[in-house]
């Protein structure tokens, strides 16, 4: 189910004035909020329930085992049999085409032939968030961060509706507390919950959608037609319709878990004004960056031992990082650009701070931007003719009045000094929530003006 | 260009940013009642949107709850003028282009002896393929070509743009996801063929559609006909006529209609084969200026769905996770196929 959908506008009012309702009693609210996040995930497959309901199982009993035992090695090999069951589900539904295409290539290159059957499998939406949630829960059971919750709270934690499908990845131990007592009903964030909504679905539908329709799809979907001038300015208004898009999404989540009394974790700060590639991993998709460095960068030994086991593993995590996105090697080659970046950064230390602040940033911003060609380009060829062509002539049909604006406005406002930006949620909860209300009617009337006849499409990080 | 030092983050969760008493100022009983006027003031305004969702879904428990609000709020919406202010309000917004020409209730008027079973029409020079006559064969330069049709149309569409575009040939993508020839509550194919002619004014098309077919359309006495028996099939056959006839621009253009390969579900098979039969009926008098592309040749020789086919002498994937698609090495094997129908009656 999209967010901004009809299904969800019936299914979201039904869903949060019971969720109140029932508030008081946990024991029945726990049941009822499990159910309808079920509900919710159902409407993209029943089947996929299924899965998301054997992750939970299965990883709140390695949870249990893992508090159960005080042998130190029991409790890793549990937590580890754990992951591997998390990250071997992944794979089958992932990567499993990419891995067995690319193995039969190889053998083919030898002579040999396909050694493994090959099957066309349903990507479960949301299942890279999911697994990555769970993985988080066990690990932080096992390191001893997190005591292990019921399987009602757990089964809630991973399948809460507004994070259920592209994040933000919320940790346990930031969401189960919450389930601990009722939401407080007379201090609710409903300015900043409604305010979100609309912000998500104004950057989603009316400039996300619109560049990716106008700008984006004709120019990466065949590059081969479109000169220089047009390539180059395609590859700028993707990066604002990724962050449009995804961001988007996030509000929308973050705005709805508001109304629902909960709190998420900030996923986006600005992340076009950073100053480098490690500034810009505190501002893009913030949770994800977290994940991999507390489970991944950190285990693999982070700064700890020496300069170049350091860079190794800036690079490794990156590559990983790439490759959660889409079995793709384009998503691993864009992992390894920042991975490469960071060590760089790494590299040069306080160096980097003498050169002129407006040149840092106009550096990171632009490599950042060349690197979405990559993640946007379906494979290498394409990334390469998309490349080359940017030094073509050519006209420029694509630059139109509208898409220059929206993309100096999503540019733009990011450069806007933080402490105004950040004063959305605070300026926003003094209007009366009716006078909001009203507003985000006429507004959602005026975005779904702008929607085409097929529909919206679906958000790009649902694929991942 | 930022004006300050970055943060140091050290929690970068900012889960506290709700926490200040100011940003919970209301109560649950204020977000509900909120979020239900929200919901009031759309069904008022757009309650028929909310009908024509339920009716776009497929068969299920969703739909039947779609349903069941959506009608009642159309019909208090269609009983009030609000709707149409909004839509006057609002309409100079939508990205659609307006449609032209006529609809396939109108082209159904206008082929009624056809419809209606009168009688075989005339044959005509357009019923027979020149060149296989021994006529010869007169090409022309390829400028522009649409390609389009429903979700079946793409990734094709992408495959023969980056084929074609480095040969000079303005590649038209206009896939339009949802819609069906028997489904016309989202966009009329009768209509939007017209539209696309006159915008474009293509020398060929490829049309791959089917994926979103077996609807009841009306029959000749205005009466809704059940998929997929011959009368189905005879109104299906002329509403795809119309659209052959509108592409062949009166034989300025040329048409490359792909059949549908047999899906994984059986319950499709009687659609989908129904369709393949009318596209072949409808296309029979202009076999001049009409290709019909077979790809259950392809795909699914003897009507078997194959995931996987011999491709240059190793097993591949050619369909997607949904059994209906095709993946994209399968549309880069019917974009061979196109291509090479292509390459016979034009240069580029």
């Amino acid at each position: 189910m999209l967010f901004p959908t009809v299904q969800f506008a019936i299914f979201f009012p039904i869903v949060l004035a019971l969720s109140w309702l029932l508030m008081p009693k946990q024991k029945l609210w726990k049941p009822y909020i499990l159910l309808a996040s079920y509900v919710f995930y159902a409407a993209a497959d029943i089947r996929f329930c299924l899965l998301l309901g054997g992750i939970t199982v299965a990883n709140q009993i390695a949870a249990k085992a893992i508090h159960a035992s005080e042998d130190e090695r029991r409790r890793k090999w549990i937590c580890a049999a754990a992951v591997v069951f998390d990250l071997g589900v992944l794979g089958v539904f992932k990567y499993y085409g990419f891995f067995t295409q690319n193995v039969g290539d190889l053998l083919d290159s030898f002579g040999l032939g396909m050694p493994l059957p090959l099957l066309s499998i349903a990507l479960p939406v949301g299942v890279s968030f999911f697994t990555f949630q769970a993985i988080s829960y066990t690990v932080d059971v096992k390191r001893r961060e997190f005591e292990p919750a019921s399987l009602m709270d757990v089964g809630i934690y991973l399948s809460f509706f507004p994070h259920l499908v592209a994040g933000p990845i919320v940790r346990a131990r930031e969401f189960i507390p919450q389930l601990a007592t009722a939401r407080d009903p007379n201090h609710v964030a409903v300015g900043a919950g409604l305010g979100l909504v609309g912000l998500g679905l104004i950057k989603k539908v009316m400039i996300a959608d619109y560049l990716g329709r106008e700008i984006v799809d004709p120019a990466f979907g065949v590059p081969q037609a479109f000169g220089g001038p047009d390539l180059i300015f395609a590859a700028y208004a993707y990066a604002a319709q990724i962050y449009c898009d995804f961001s988007g999404y996030t509000d929308i989540a973050i705005g709805l878990a508001l109304l629902m009394g909960f709190i998420f974790p900030q996923n986006f700060r600005s992340p076009y004004r950073a100053l480098g590639f490690r500034d810009f991993w505190r501002r893009w998709h913030m949770t994800l960056s977290r994940f991999l460095r507390d489970f991944l960068y950190i285990p693999l030994g982070g700064n700890r031992k020496g300069k170049v086991r350091t860079y190794i593993n800036l690079f490794l995590t990156m590559l990983l990082g790439g490759l959660w996105h889409g079995a793709s090697w384009t998503f691993v080659l864009w992992g390894g650009f920042h991975g490469a970046g960071l060590s760089a950064e790494h590299a040069l230390g306080r160096r980097v701070e003498r050169v002129p602040r407006w040149l840092r940033w106009l550096i990171t911003f632009n490599l950042v931007v060349f690197a979405w060609i990559l993640f946007r380009s379906p494979d290498i060829d394409l990334f390469w003719t998309y490349v080359t062509g940017m030094f073509s002539g050519g006209g420029i049909d694509l630059v139109t009045v509208p898409a220059v604006l929206a993309l100096l406005a999503v540019i733009g406002l990011q450069l806007v000094p933080e402490r105004e930006s950040h004063s959305f949620e605070a300026r926003i909860e003094r209007v009366h929530p009716l006078v909001l209300a009203a507003g985000l009617a006429v507004l959602i009337l005026i975005v779904g003006a702008t929607v085409p006849s097929q529909g919206v499409p679906p958000f790009i990080y649902f694929a991942f | 260009m930022p004006d300050d030092q970055p943060k140091q983050h050290t929690d970068d969760s900012l889960m506290e940013r709700f926490d200040e008493e100011k940003l919970r100022r209301f109560s649950a009983r204020d977000a509900v009642v909120s979020t239900v006027l929200i919901a009031l003031f759309l069904l008022i305004f757009s309650g028929g949107s909310v009908r024509q969702a339920g009716e776009e879904m497929d068969p299920g428990v969703y739909r039947d709850i779609v349903l069941a609000i959506g009608e009642p709020a159309g019909w208090v919406a269609d009983q009030l003028p609000l709707a149409e202010i909004g839509h006057s309000l609002t309409g100079w917004l939508s990205p659609d282009s307006e449609l032209v020409g006529a609809t396939f209730e109108e082209g159904a008027a206008g082929a009624g002896g056809a419809v209606a079973g009168k009688g075989p029409s005339a044959v005509t020079p357009e019923w027979f393929e020149g060149a296989a006559l021994g006529e010869a064969v007169k090409r022309k330069p390829l400028e522009t070509l649409l390609v389009t049709g429903d979700s079946l149309s793409t990734p094709l569409d992408i495959e023969l743009g980056q084929r074609l575009a480095p040969d000079g040939v303005n590649v038209v993508r206009d896939p339009h996801l949802a819609t069906g020839i028997s489904r016309d509550d989202l966009v009329d194919w009768g209509q939007l063929s017209a539209t696309q002619v006159a915008d474009d004014e293509p020398d060929a098309v490829v049309i791959f559609i089917g994926a979103n077919e077996g609807l009841p359309m009306p029959g000749p006495d205005g009466k809704d006909v059940s998929c997929c028996g011959p009368e189905w099939a005879a109104i299906w056959a002329n509403r795809a006529r119309q659209l052959m006839t509108t592409y062949a621009q009166n034989g300025a253009g040329r048409v490359y209609w792909l059949t549908v390969p047999t899906a994984r579900d059986p319950d499709r098979a009687p659609i989908t084969d129904a369709v393949n039969a009318a596209v072949y009926a409808a296309a029979a008098p202009w076999r001049s200026e009409v290709r019909v592309l077979d790809m259950g040749e392809i795909f699914t020789p003897e009507d078997r769905f194959r995931n996987a086919i011999d491709v240059e002498g190793r097993e591949t994937i050619v369909r997607e996770p949904d059994g209906i698609h095709l993946n994209d090495a399968g549309s880069a094997l019917a974009a061979d196929e196109v291509e090479a129908a292509l390459a016979r009656d034009f240069d580029f």
